[in-house]
C-alpha cells in the first residue's frame, strides 16, 4: 500500500531528492501539491537522485494538460486547404481508453488542435492533400510539437503510429485500416483514403 | 345573504390570528461553545457529477429547542470548479492559470431575499475569494487555460436575529458576511483539491472577533449570539509556510487597534488552523474512497480478448 499525501505535506529534501509531478520545492524542502499516492522512482543514472512524486490518476478525468510531444486523441472539426482543427479529447490515454474517449461529444470545454499540412507526414509533405488524409469527424491519434497560440495547441501526425484511428465512411459506416493510406467500410468494403494510424 | 352564488363569512366576524412573538421572548441565544471552540463542520467533496471538483460544506445548526423558528441562521455551501479548460475566444494569450472566483447568494440564502444579478455584496466577496486563492494555486503548471471557482450560498449567515428589525446599533456589521467568506475558502480549497489542481498547501480560512465590552477573542464567532461585536477579521492562512494570504478585518477607530488588530489576527489564524485539521481528514477520506472505488471499478470491467484469426 502506497503511502497518501496532501498538498503542503513534506516529502523530502532537495539534497536527497529531485522534485517529480505533482509536487513543489520552497527554499530546501519539495512538498507535495496534489493529493495522491507517493511515487518514489529511483534515479536513471548512478550518481543520480531519485524523484519522489505524487501520482493523480485515481480518476481518469482530468488527466492534465498537453505538453510538448505529449500523445492526443483529437476529433476532427474543420478540414481545411492548408491546415485541419482539431479538438483535443484526452492526453496521453492509455490504450483501454481510447474507445470511450471517441464517443466523448462535448467539444466546448475542449482545447483545440491545428494540423498544418507540413505536419501530416514526415515525406512528400508538399504533395499532401488534407482532404484525402482526413475528414470530419475522424478520430486522430498525435503528438504535440509546439504549445501553439493563444488558441490552438500544434499537433503533429509525422510517424507510422500516427493518424486516424477511429473513422466512419461516407454512408456512415465504420471502417477499418487497409493500408497506410486506405481504410475499408466495414460493410459496402468500399475503400476511403484517409492517413491511416498503424493499428496496435 | 340571499345570494347564494357567493361564500359568505360567518355573520358575526373573526379575530384575525396573532401569534405570540416567542423568540423575542426567549431572547437571544448564548453562546455555549467556549471562546476557542467551533462550531462543527460538516464538509464532503466530490458531490457534482459535472464539474471537475466540487465539495459542500455546512455548519452545525444551533439547537434551538424552545421555538419552531430557528432563531439564528447557519451556513450552507457548495462549490463546483470547471476547469482547466480553453481561455475564452475574447482574451489573450497568457502563460499562466487564470482564476476566476465568484460567490453567488442564491435568492433564498438570507432572509433578504437576493436578485439573480450579482449584487456589490457578493462581488466584494468574490474578489476577497479569488485573492485567497490566487495565493494558493501554482498558476505556471497551467498555461494557457482558466479555471472557474463558483461558490453557491445556499444558506448565508446574517448579522441580526430574525425579528430584529436592522441589525445591531452598536457596533461592527457585516461579521455574517466574514464567515461565508471564510468557510467559502475552506470549500474552495477542498474542490480544487478534489479537481486535482496543483497547490501550494491546503490554504483554510478562519474568523476571530470580540464582543464590545470584551477583552476575549471569540473564535468563530455566530454574530446573531451577541448584542454587538467591536471588531472582527477573516484570514486565509497557508499552515505548511506559516503565511497569510488573505485579511479583511472591521473595527472602530479608539486607542491601542494596532495591538487589538494583531490580536485578532493571530486568533483567525488559530480558527484557520482548526479548520485545517478538518479539511486535511476530509481530503484523506476522499483519497482513501476514491482510491477503493478505482479498485473495484478494474475489477469489474472486462479486458479485452485478442481476437483469433
Amino acid at each position: 500500500m502506497a503511502t497518501t499525501t496532501i498538498p503542503g505535506q513534506v516529502l523530502g529534501k532537495l539534497s536527497t531528492h529531485l522534485p517529480g509531478a505533482g509536487t513543489h520545492v520552497n527554499e530546501t524542502d519539495i512538498y507535495a501539491s496534489l493529493a495522491g499516492n507517493v511515487i518514489t522512482t529511483t534515479a536513471t543514472t548512478k550518481s543520480g537522485k531519485p524523484t519522489v512524486s505524487v501520482s493523480n490518476t485515481t480518476t481518469t478525468h482530468n488527466a492534465g494538460l498537453p505538453q510538448v510531444s505529449s500523445i492526443v486523441l483529437g476529433r476532427v472539426l474543420r478540414v481545411q486547404q492548408r491546415q485541419l482543427i482539431a479538438s483535443i479529447l484526452t492526453v496521453d490515454p492509455p490504450p483501454s481508453l481510447i474507445t470511450p474517449y471517441a464517443s466523448n461529444t462535448d467539444d466546448e470545454v475542449q482545447f483545440q488542435a491545428i494540423l498544418r499540412r507540413e505536419d501530416v507526414r514526415a515525406f512528400e509533405k508538399d504533395k499532401v492533400n488534407m482532404n484525402e488524409m482526413f475528414r470530419v469527424g475522424d478520430i486522430v491519434k498525435a503528438s504535440v510539437i509546439s504549445l501553439g497560440d493563444e488558441r490552438s495547441y500544434y499537433i503533429s501526425t509525422a510517424g507510422n503510429e500516427f493518424g486516424v484511428i477511429i473513422a466512419r465512411s461516407e454512408v456512415g459506416n465504420p471502417m477499418v485500416p487497409a493500408s497506410w493510406k486506405e481504410m475499408k467500410d466495414t460493410v459496402t468494403g468500399k475503400g476511403e483514403t484517409r492517413k491511416v494510424a498503424k493499428p496496435t | 345573504m340571499n345570494d347564494r352564488r357567493r361564500i359568505n363569512g360567518p355573520a358575526s366576524g373573526t379575530q384575525p390570528v396573532v401569534f405570540e412573538n416567542k423568540s423575542k421572548a426567549l431572547g437571544r441565544p448564548q453562546r455555549s461553545r467556549k471562546p476557542n471552540e467551533l462550531r462543527k463542520i460538516f464538509l464532503q467533496t466530490g458531490l457534482v457529477p459535472a464539474a471537475a471538483g466540487s465539495a459542500y460544506l455546512e455548519l452545525e445548526t444551533p439547537s434551538s429547542t424552545r421555538s419552531f423558528i430557528p432563531t439564528t441562521s447557519t451556513i450552507k455551501l457548495s462549490c463546483a470548479i470547471q476547469g482547466p479548460k480553453p481561455l475564452p475566444r475574447n482574451s489573450s494569450f497568457s502563460p499562466n492559470l487564470q482564476l476566476s472566483a465568484s460567490i453567488k447568494f442564491a435568492p433564498f440564502a438570507t432572509r433578504q431575499r437576493h436578485g439573480y444579478l450579482r449584487d456589490n455584496v457578493e462581488r466584494d466577496l468574490g474578489s476577497h475569494l479569488e485573492n485567497a486563492l490566487n495565493g494558493v494555486i501554482i498558476p505556471d503548471r497551467y498555461p494557457k487555460s482558466a479555471l472557474d471557482v463558483t461558490v453557491m450560498v445556499l444558506e448565508g449567515e446574517e448579522d441580526c436575529l430574525w425579528n430584529e428589525e436592522h441589525g445591531q446599533e452598536r457596533g461592527i456589521s457585516g461579521v455574517g458576511l466574514m464567515n461565508v467568506l471564510a468557510e467559502s475558502i475552506n470549500v474552495a480549497v477542498a474542490a480544487l483539491i478534489d479537481a486535482k489542481v496543483d497547490c501550494l498547501d491546503l490554504l483554510s480560512s478562519g474568523v476571530a472577533a470580540r464582543a464590545a465590552d470584551s477583552e476575549t477573542d471569540l473564535l468563530d464567532p455566530c454574530p446573531s449570539e451577541h448584542e454587538a461585536l467591536a471588531c472582527a477579521c477573516v484570514v486565509g492562512y497557508l499552515p505548511a509556510r506559516n503565511e497569510v494570504v488573505e485579511v479583511w478585518s472591521k473595527m472602530a477607530a479608539g486607542k491601542g487597534r494596532e495591538q487589538v488588530a494583531e490580536d485578532l489576527v493571530d486568533a483567525a489564524i488559530k480558527a484557520a488552523r482548526g479548520s485545517h485539521k478538518i479539511l486535511t481528514e476530509v481530503i484523506k477520506e476522499s483519497l482513501k474512497h476514491s482510491i477503493k472505488t478505482k479498485h473495484s471499478a478494474n475489477t469489474k470491467t472486462t479486458n479485452d480478448v485478442e481476437m483469433k484469426t
